[in-house]
């Protein structure tokens, strides 16, 4: 009991606050204070998102985005980790690519769709393509950052004790670029689904992204808003995964809140 | 019966950086040897180039000119190995692992190289401390690993580059008589540098003073104060006698090396 109490008074603004709000909003449906044909009340939502999870035509589209997303994850992981540690490394590559980078990479990603389908098979493969390009830009960078920010005196040691070329590159450049990379790959990944559903909205007619533009061309809110529910919670799923993982691999790595 | 020949010869030793387009002397012609089994503490104003003169024994920077010449007796094992002024532990190894990194890198079997890192350890006091990483131990505890790591690869010389600088003064008292016991026990050959005066006292055979930019040797200063030396040789009329003739002359380097300071930014 005591533990329980513990537990509520660290964590109980992040549990409490999604609670309120949607308590908040099923009143707020309820009375009228919103319209309901608009935002129809979350438990109705929520009874329409078990609906469709019965039919199995949330699975469906759900496992079509996650195929997606994780060929998009693994391409700009694989590129995007390369790419930054060679940059990280080599300073006149760094030179040649930043500038390059700095203007690419603020376009919006669903624009890269045309141009990436023009360049390899339209369809299936363009559409990870174009979802993979925000990702490997933003894992490229924090790579690159990665080993650029590597304490430059644990470096010297480590070549003062006999460590040099592919030695020095995987027992200290690599490792200590990790905890970039890990929040790199975070950033990535959370891009992977922002693009794919944005991308499926545009171009495809399975996915998260087309069910949810469907439904809300049909004028069927409630399912929207439980795509969304769905889209939402995916992210949340991903993101807090793979901080979990870089807490189990990297246990060496101190937060700075841990102080 | 032959003279014994030294351990380390630095003869005519001169560094120049090139640092923002100007060329910089960090060192100005050093010449300097330590005796077998000699512990010679390098003291000197900040500036004077003394990690430097460590840096250019540990092979880490080359000369620009002059020769540095450390006389190998045990062939397979390496010439120097430096303990790093804050530590320069590899975060993403543990204790035990960062011990036996220089042995590693040279290809020694694992079953040795764990073998060696439990008895350094001991010998540091750490057996409990092998799989901690280093961001879990304290600042003293952490140079203790970066000895450990030092020792562990059994150098000729052995550099070290104000180790206890960033500890607290309680800790570094403890470390230093550590650090006596240490060296009383393997009778290494120590190239030390530090910029407290009490600290070359209280460990060093003899001292080298470093003179303001550009390090040139301004004295060499032999240390008579009898060993084992621990803390209480502080209240000696010898120790009072001698820190009072060397802070004199260093002082000098001090107030010089200010000045040019002050001057360098106008």
């Amino acid at each position: 009991m005591k533990t329980l109490g513990r537990w509520l008074a660290e964590h109980g603004i992040a549990v409490g606050s999604p609670i309120v709000t949607l308590c908040v909003w099923e009143w707020a449906s309820a009375t009228g204070v919103l319209r309901e044909a608009f935002f129809p009340r979350p438990s109705t939502v929520l009874a329409h998102l078990v609906q469709l999870g019965a039919d199995g035509t949330l699975w469906a589209h759900t496992a079509k985005s996650l195929i997606r997303i994780g060929w998009a994850f693994a391409l700009s992981a694989v590129f995007g980790v390369g790419v930054g540690l060679a940059m990280g490394v080599w300073r006149r590559l760094r030179d040649g690519l930043d500038p390059v980078f700095a203007v690419i990479y603020p376009i919006p990603s669903v624009l890269f769709l045309p141009l990436v389908s023009f360049l390899v098979p339209p369809g299936e493969i363009a559409l990870v393509v174009t979802t993979a390009v925000t990702s490997f830009f933003l894992v490229a960078f924090t790579t690159t950052h990665g080993v650029r920010q590597i304490d430059r005196l644990v470096v010297e040691a480590a070549v003062h004790y006999g460590a040099r070329g592919p030695r020095l590159f995987a027992a200290v450049l690599l490792p200590g670029a990790l905890p970039y990379i890990f929040t790199g790959l975070r950033l990535g990944l959370g891009f992977a689904l922002i693009v794919v559903v944005a991308v499926e909205i545009v171009s495809a007619s399975t996915g998260l992204g087309a069910l949810l533009w469907l439904s809300w061309g049909i004028l069927k809110v409630e399912d929207m808003y439980a795509t969304f529910f769905v889209i939402a919670l995916l992210g949340a799923v991903l993101s807090y995964g793979l901080a979990a993982l870089r807490a189990r691999l990297l246990p060496w790595v101190q937060d700075v809140g841990a102080r | 019966m032959p003279e014994p020949s030294p351990k380390v010869v630095v003869n005519e030793v001169t560094v120049t950086f090139e640092s923002h387009g100007r060329s910089v002397t960090a060192l100005e012609g050093i010449s300097l040897q330590a005796q077998v089994g000699e512990f010679l503490c390098i003291v000197g104003p900040s500036g004077s180039g003394k990690s430097t003169l460590l840096r250019v024994l540990a092979g880490l920077v080359e000369p620009s000119g002059g020769q540095v010449r450390i006389a190998a007796e045990r062939p397979g094992t390496p010439l120097t190995a430096m303990v790093f002024q804050e530590h320069a532990l590899l975060p993403w190894r543990t204790v035990r692992d960062n011990v036996t990194f220089g042995l590693e890198n040279r290809g020694v079997a694992r079953a040795e190289r764990e073998a060696r890192a439990r008895e350094m350890l001991a010998m540091v006091g750490l057996t409990r401390f092998a799989r901690h990483y280093p961001h879990q131990l304290s600042g003293g505890m952490k140079q203790r690993v970066g000895i450990a790591r030092a020792l562990v690869t059994d150098p000729e010389v052995l550099l070290m580059d104000e180790p206890l600088a960033a500890l607290d003064a309680q800790t570094r008292t403890i470390m230093q008589e550590e650090l006596l016991r240490i060296w009383a026990a393997l009778g290494k050959t120590v190239v030390y540098v530090t910029h407290s005066l009490e600290e070359a006292l209280l460990l060093g055979d003899r001292i080298v003073l470093l003179t303001a930019r550009p390090g040139r040797v301004s004295q060499v200063y032999p240390v008579d104060l009898g060993r084992p030396r621990g803390l209480e040789v502080r209240g000696s009329p010898a120790y009072g006698a001698l820190l009072e003739k060397i802070w004199s002359q260093l002082r000098e380097e001090v107030v010089r090396a200010m000045a040019e300071d002050r001057g360098g930014d106008a």
